[in-house]
C-alpha cells in the first residue's frame, strides 16, 4: 500500500504543478492577488507531496520490496542498509525523482521566504519553476516511473552496479542535483523578468544568493564526483573529460561566469540583459548535462542509465525551456532597461573579462562535448574528442584568467587603477616567483611549464592574501586597529579571498600531479619490493575476504620511507560482485601530508605473481582541499545578509582620492 | 481500503489548501514599486553602516547616495506615469474553481492508467515467512538459501541446493556449494563431479585445470562415474589431442548398458570431435581478422581497447614476440606517461610481456 501512495502522490504532485504553472502567471497578468496567491499553498503541497513519494519509494528499497521493479532492478537484500538508501538514487527513475524532489524544495523556499518580492514577481518565478516541475514529472511518470510494479515479484534483485556501492553515491548526486536544480531558480526569475518586461531592484538582491547556493553546491558535487572517480576506478585519474563530466562542468562555468555577474547587477545594476541571458544559458546546460547523461547518445564512464526513448522525451523538454526562454529574451530583452556605466578598467570591466573567459571557455568545452556527435551524424563515424583537445583549448584560455582572478578585487567600482593595483600586487607576485624558482632549482629541474603552473598557483592564493591584507588596511593603519578592521570586514569579503586562494589551491594540486607524478608497474610475487618515489613498497601477499555481498582479493603492501622506517599498511583489492556478475577495483590509498601514495591491482601474471600499478601523487589532496575552499567561500558569502552596495569611485580629476579602500 | 482513504485525504487536502487564498475577500494587487523604494531604503541604510565600518570614505558614500537618490527619482517618475490595473474578478473566480476541480481529475484520471490499487507491497521478509505450500522455486531456494546462511555447516542441504543452481544456470554458486558438500560431509564422486560440470560451464564449456582436477579426483573414487569420464575425454579434445578423446569416448560407449541417456550424449561429441579436424581454415580466418584489426590501429591508434585485443590476439595465436611489438606500439601511440599507456602496460604484464619504465 505504501508503494502505491507514493505513486498516487506523485500523480497529485503533477496535478498541482500543473496548476501552478498556469494560475499565478494568469494572476499576474490580471493583478488578481487571489489567483497569485494559490502560487504558495501549490509549491508547499507539491514539495510534501514529493517528499511524501521518496519515502515511499525509501520504504520499498529497504524493505526489498522486490514487486516495484525499480527495486528489483537496483538492489538485493544482501546489500548493507546505507546502499539500499543510496540505492534509491543510484538509477535513473529514482535519480529523477530526486532531482523533482529537490526542484519542488527550492520552489518551496522561494515561496516561504520570498514573502518580501513584489506580488507579481513571485508569483511568476513559482509559475514558471510550476512548468519545470510540470515536464519533469510529466516524464517521470510516462517514460521513467519508479513505481511500476512486476507481478509475481521475484525472489532477488539484481543489485546496485557495484561501482555505486560507495559512500560516494550518498553524497555526489544530491550536491550535484542541488547544484543543477539550483540554477533552475536563477532560470525562473530569469523568464519572470522576461514575462513582466522589466528588471526591479529586488531582482537582482535575490538572484546572487540563490547563484551562490546552487555554485557551491556544484563546485562541491563535482569536486566529490571527480574524488569518487579517483578512489574508485583505479586508474589514479582525477578527471577524464568525459562527456558526462563536461556536463556537469558547463554549468559550472557559465554558472561562475553568472555568480560575478550577479555581483555587478547587485551592487551596480548593470550588465542586466546579460546576467538574463547567462542565467538562462546556465540551467540550459544543466538540462542539456541530464540530456546527455540520460540518453546515451555519448558514449561514457556514466552510462548507468541510458535509453533512446527517454532521450527524446528530455530533448523534448530542453527544447520547450531552451528554445521557449531564448525566443522570450530576444523579444523582451530590449525592453529591459540597460544599467550603469562603466570604465573598461574597472571592477566591473574586470568581471565583464572573467564572464568573457569563461563562457569562452564553457563554449569550447561545449564543441568538444559535442563534436562527437556531429561527426557522426554527418560521416557515420564513431571518433571520441579526449584530453588533449581539451588540455590544448581550455588551458590556453584559463591561463589568463587564473593570471587576472587577483586583479579583479583590487579595482574599485565604476572607474579603477590597474596600475596602483599591480603595485600592491609586488609582494604577492615576487613571493610566487620565488616559490616558483625554488621549485625549479629544488624539486625538479626538467619542467619549467611546472614551475610556471605553481608560480599561478601562489599567485592566486597569495593575491587572495593581499586583498585581505589591504581591505583591513595592513601598513597604513597600526595593528590594533587593522586586526579590527578585519574582523569587522564584511562575510563576503572573505568568501571572495577563500574562493579565490581555493582556486589556487585546486591549481597546485593539478599542476604538482600532472607535472611530478610518478609511476611504476610491475609483477610482484609475495615478498617482493619496489621503489616508489623513494617509498619501499614491499607485497606482502594475497589474501581473501568475504564481504556481505561481494568476495575480494586483498593485496596487502607495507611501504616504509626513505630512511626504512615501515610506515603503514596499504590494502588494495579487487572485488567480485556475483549478482551483476561484476568485478571492482578497490585502489589502496596512502596519505602522507597533502601527498599519496596509490596502489592498484592489475590481472594475475601467468607466473602466478599480480600486476601491481603505483604511483606516488604528490600535493593530490590540494585538487579536493581547493574546491572545498571555494565551497567554503560561496557558503560564507552567502551568510552575508547584508544589502549589498558598491559605492563609485571619484573621478580622477576630484582631490579627494579615498583613503580607505572601497568596500567590496 | 485504507489506500482509497489516503489518497482521498490528500487530493482533498490538496483542494482545500488550494480554495484559501482564492477564498480571501481582496483580489487587489500591492503596488511592486513600494518594494523597489524598499529595497533603495536599504541600500541607503547600507551605505552608512559601511562609513560608519571604515570601510567606505565620506566622499565615496556621497557619490554611492546620490546615484540611488536619482534611482528613486526615475522609479516615482515612472511610477507615476503607470496607470492602474484594474482586475476582473469573476474571471479569477472562474479559473480558480477551474484550478481546484483539475486537481481530483487529474490526479485520479492519471493513476487510473497508470496505477495498480489492488496490489500489496511485498517486503521480502513477509513473503520468506508465508506458508510454504504457496511458494514459487525462486521463493524455496531463498528460504534455503537463509537457511544456509544461518547454518552453513548443514552439508545436506548444500547436496539439495547445488544441482539446483546447476540448473538455474548459477555455475558459481553451483560449484560452491558442491565444494562446501564436500568439505563438510566427505568427497564423493558425484560432488566432486558437480563441481567439475560447474567450473566448467561457468568457464563458457572449457575444461579448465580445476575442472579436470575433480573429475580425476573422482574418478578415483568411482572409476566407472560415467559424467567425470565424459569430461576427461572432453579436456583431451580440447587440449588438441583428439585421437585421445575419440578413444576414452569409444571405450565408454562401449561400456554403456541399452538404453542409457548418455548414448547420444557421446555419439554427438565423437562427431563433433571428427568435424574438428577440419579447424586450420578458422584458424587462418582468425589471422586475417588480426591483421585488419592491426591495420586499422595504426591507422586509428587512440584506442586502448582496440590494442587489448590485439595484444591478447597475438598472444593467442602464440606469436609473443608480435604481442611484445604491439604493446610497446599501443603505449608509444598514446605517450608512455600518459594514463592509457599505463594501463596497456598493466595488460601487457598480466599476460607476460615485457614492459620498460
Amino acid at each position: 500500500m505504501i508503494v502505491e501512495i507514493g505513486h498516487f502522490a506523485l500523480v497529485l504532485a503533477f496535478a498541482l504543478s500543473l496548476v501552478l504553472s498556469v494560475v499565478p502567471l494568469v494572476g499576474a497578468r490580471m493583478g488578481d492577488a487571489r489567483l497569485m496567491g494559490v502560487a504558495e499553498p501549490a509549491a508547499l503541497s507539491i514539495l510534501a507531496l514529493i517528499a511524501l513519494s521518496f519515502a515511499a519509494l525509501t520504504v520499498a528499497y529497504v524493505q526489498s520490496d522486490f514487486s516495484v521493479a525499480n527495486v528489483w532492478e537496483n538492489s538485493h537484500s544482501a546489500k548493507p542498509m546505507l546502499y539500499k538508501v543510496t540505492g534509491v538514487w543510484g538509477n535513473h527513475e529514482g535519480s529523477m525523482l530526486l532531482w523533482v524532489l529537490i526542484l519542488a524544495a527550492f520552489a518551496a523556499l522561494v515561496a516561504i521566504f520570498g514573502r518580501n518580492l513584489p506580488a507579481t514577481l513571485r508569483a511568476n518565478v513559482l509559475a514558471v519553476q510550476g512548468m519545470i516541475a510540470a515536464a519533469f514529472l510529466l516524464f517521470l511518470l510516462a517514460s521513467s516511473n519508479p513505481f511500476e510494479r512486476i507481478n509475481p515479484p521475484p525472489i532477488e534483485g539484481q543489485d546496485l552496479n557495484p561501482i555505486l556501492q560507495d559512500i560516494g553515491l550518498a553524497i555526489h548526486p544530491p550536491l550535484l542535483y542541488l547544484g543543477y536544480v539550483g540554477f533552475s531558480i536563477c532560470f525562473s526569475f530569469a523568464v519572470a523578468a522576461l514575462i513582466e518586461g522589466r528588471i526591479d531592484a529586488a531582482w537582482a538582491r535575490w538572484v546572487r544568493p540563490w547563484t551562490l547556493a546552487a555554485w557551491a553546491a556544484l563546485t562541491g558535487g563535482i569536486a566529490m564526483g571527480s574524488y569518487w572517480a579517483y578512489y574508485e576506478l583505479g586508474w589514479g585519474g582525477y578527471w577524464f573529460w568525459d562527456p558526462v563530466e563536461n556536463a556537469s562542468f558547463l554549468p559550472w562555468l557559465s554558472g561562475t561566469a553568472l555568480l560575478h555577474s550577479a555581483i555587478v547587477m547587485e551592487k551596480r545594476s548593470a550588465l542586466k540583459i546579460w546576467t538574463v541571458l547567462l542565467a538562462i544559458l546556465t540551467f540550459s546546460l544543466s538540462l542539456l548535462g541530464t540530456f546527455l547523461v540520460r540518453s546515451g547518445v555519448l558514449t561514457s564512464v556514466h552510462a548507468f542509465a541510458t535509453d533512446p526513448t527517454r532521450g527524446v522525451f528530455i530533448l523534448m523538454i530542453l527544447v520547450a525551456f531552451i528554445g521557449g526562454s531564448l525566443a522570450l529574451f530576444a523579444l523582451r530583452a530590449s525592453s529591459l532597461t540597460a544599467g550603469g556605466v562603466f570604465h573598461p578598467i574597472s571592477r566591473e570591466g574586470g568581471l565583464v573579462l572573467n564572464n568573457l573567459f569563461l563562457t569562452t571557455a564553457a563554449a569550447t568545452v561545449l564543441v568538444g562535448t559535442l563534436w562527437p556527435l556531429l561527426v557522426e551524424a554527418v560521416s557515420g563515424e564513431k571518433i571520441s574528442v579526449g584530453a588533449p583537445f581539451f588540455n590544448m583549448t581550455f588551458g590556453p584560455l584559463i591561463v589568463p584568467l587564473l593570471l587576472a582572478v587577483p586583479f579583479g578585487p583590487l579595482l574599485a567600482w565604476k572607474r579603477g587603477d590597474l596600475y596602483a593595483a599591480s603595485q600592491r600586487l609586488f609582494v604577492a607576485f615576487g613571493l610566487s616567483l620565488a616559490i616558483a624558482l625554488a621549485t625549479f632549482f629544488i624539486v625538479d629541474r626538467v619542467s619549467a611549464l611546472a614551475a610556471f603552473g605553481i608560480a599561478v598557483a601562489f599567485w592566486l592564493v597569495f593575491g587572495a592574501l593581499t586583498d585581505l591584507a589591504l581591505k583591513s588596511g595592513v601598513g597604513k593603519v597600526s595593528p590594533a586597529v587593522a586586526l579590527r578592521r578585519f574582523a569587522g570586514l564584511p562575510r563576503s569579503v572573505f568568501g571572495t579571498s577563500l574562493a579565490h586562494a581555493g582556486l589556487g589551491l585546486t591549481t597546485l594540486g593539478i599542476v604538482a600531479v600532472s607535472a611530478l607524478e610518478v609511476e611504476r608497474i610491475a609483477v610482484m610475487q609475495p615478498g617482493d619490493a619496489m621503489d616508489v618515489a623513494g617509498y619501499e613498497l614491499r607485497f606482502d601477499g594475497i589474501f581473501p575476504f568475504e564481504g556481505p555481498n561481494y568476495t575480494e582479493e586483498q593485496g596487502r603492501f607495507t611501504y616504509s620511507d626513505r630512511s626504512g622506517r615501515e610506515r603503514g599498511e596499504i590494502v588494495s583489492a579487487k572485488r567480485f560482485y556475483p549478482a551483476r556478475q561484476m568485478p571492482t577495483t578497490e585502489a589502496g590509498i596512502a596519505s602522507r601530508g597533502f601527498s599519496q601514495l596509490y596502489v592498484a591491482l592489475g590481472d594475475r601474471a601467468p607466473d602466478g605473481g599480480i600486476v601491481v600499478r603505483a604511483w606516488w601523487k604528490p600535493q593530490v589532496l590540494f585538487i579536493w582541499i581547493g574546491c572545498v575552499s571555494m565551497m567554503l567561500g560561496g557558503a560564507i558569502s552567502l551568510l552575508d545578509r547584508r544589502l549589498r552596495v558598491g559605492a563609485p569611485a571619484a573621478r580622477r580629476a576630484k582631490p579627494a582620492r579615498p583613503a580607505v579602500e572601497p568596500a567590496e | 481500503m485504507l489506500f482509497w482513504i489516503v489518497a482521498a485525504a490528500l487530493t482533498f487536502g490538496a483542494c482545500l489548501l488550494l480554495l484559501a487564498p482564492l477564498a480571501r475577500g481582496n483580489a487587489d494587487a500591492a503596488d511592486a514599486r513600494a518594494h523597489e523604494i524598499e529595497v533603495y531604503k536599504d541600500q541607503l541604510l547600507e551605505i552608512e553602516r559601511d562609513m560608519a565600518r571604515g570601510l567606505i570614505s565620506a566622499g565615496e558614500a556621497e557619490l554611492a547616495r546620490a546615484e540611488i537618490g536619482r534611482k528613486i527619482i526615475r522609479l516615482s517618475d515612472a511610477h507615476d506615469a503607470a496607470e492602474p490595473t484594474s482586475p476582473s474578478r469573476p474571471l479569477g473566480r472562474w479559473i480558480g474553481a477551474l484550478a481546484i476541480l483539475s486537481l481530483p481529475l487529474v490526479s485520479w484520471g492519471l493513476y487510473a492508467a497508470t496505477g495498480s490499487p489492488f496490489y500489496p507491497g511485498q517486503p521480502l521478509q513477509a513473503r520468506l515467512e508465508r506458508d510454504p505450500s504457496e511458494a514459487s522455486v525462486d521463493e524455496l531456494i531463498a528460504r534455503a538459501e537463509a537457511h544456509l546462511a544461518a547454518n552453513p555447516d548443514d552439508a545436506r542441504g548444500w547436496d539439495v541446493l547445488a544441482p539446483i543452481y546447476l540448473r538455474l544456470g548459477r555455475f558459481a554458486d553451483a560449484a560452491t556449494a558442491f565444494a562446501n558438500a564436500s568439505r563438510l560431509d566427505q568427497p564423493t564422486a558425484a560432488r566432486l563431479a558437480g563441481e567439475g560440470e560447474a567450473l566448467a560451464a561457468g568457464a563458457n564449456g572449457q575444461v579448465t585445470a580445476d575442472a579436470l582436477a575433480r573429475f580425476e579426483d573422482a574418478l578415483a573414487l568411482q572409476p566407472d562415474d560415467l559424467r567425470s569420464r565424459y569430461f576427461v575425454a572432453l579436456a583431451a579434445e580440447q587440449a588438441g589431442n583428439g585421437d585421445e578423446a575419440r578413444r576414452l569416448w569409444q571405450e565408454m560407449r562401449d561400456g554403456l548398458p541399452e538404453g542409457s541417456p548418455w548414448h547420444g550424449v557421446i555419439a554427438a561429441a565423437i562427431e563433433g570431435e571428427a568435424a574438428g579436424d577440419a579447424q586450420d581454415d578458422q584458424v587462418g580466418m582468425i589471422e586475417n581478422m588480426v591483421a585488419s584489426l592491426a591495420a586499422r590501429l595504426e591507422a586509428n591508434p587512440n584506442d586502448v581497447d582496440g590494442w587489448q585485443q590485439l595484444i591478447r590476439s597475438y598472444m593467442v595465436l602464440e606469436r609473443p614476440q608480435d604481442a611484445q611489438g604491439a604493446l610497446e606500439r599501443g603505449r608509444a601511440a598514446f605517450g608512455t606517461a600518459s594514463p592509457e599507456a599505463g594501463h596497456l602496460a598493466a595488460y601487457g604484464l598480466s599476460l607476460g610481456l615485457e614492459v620498460e619504465q
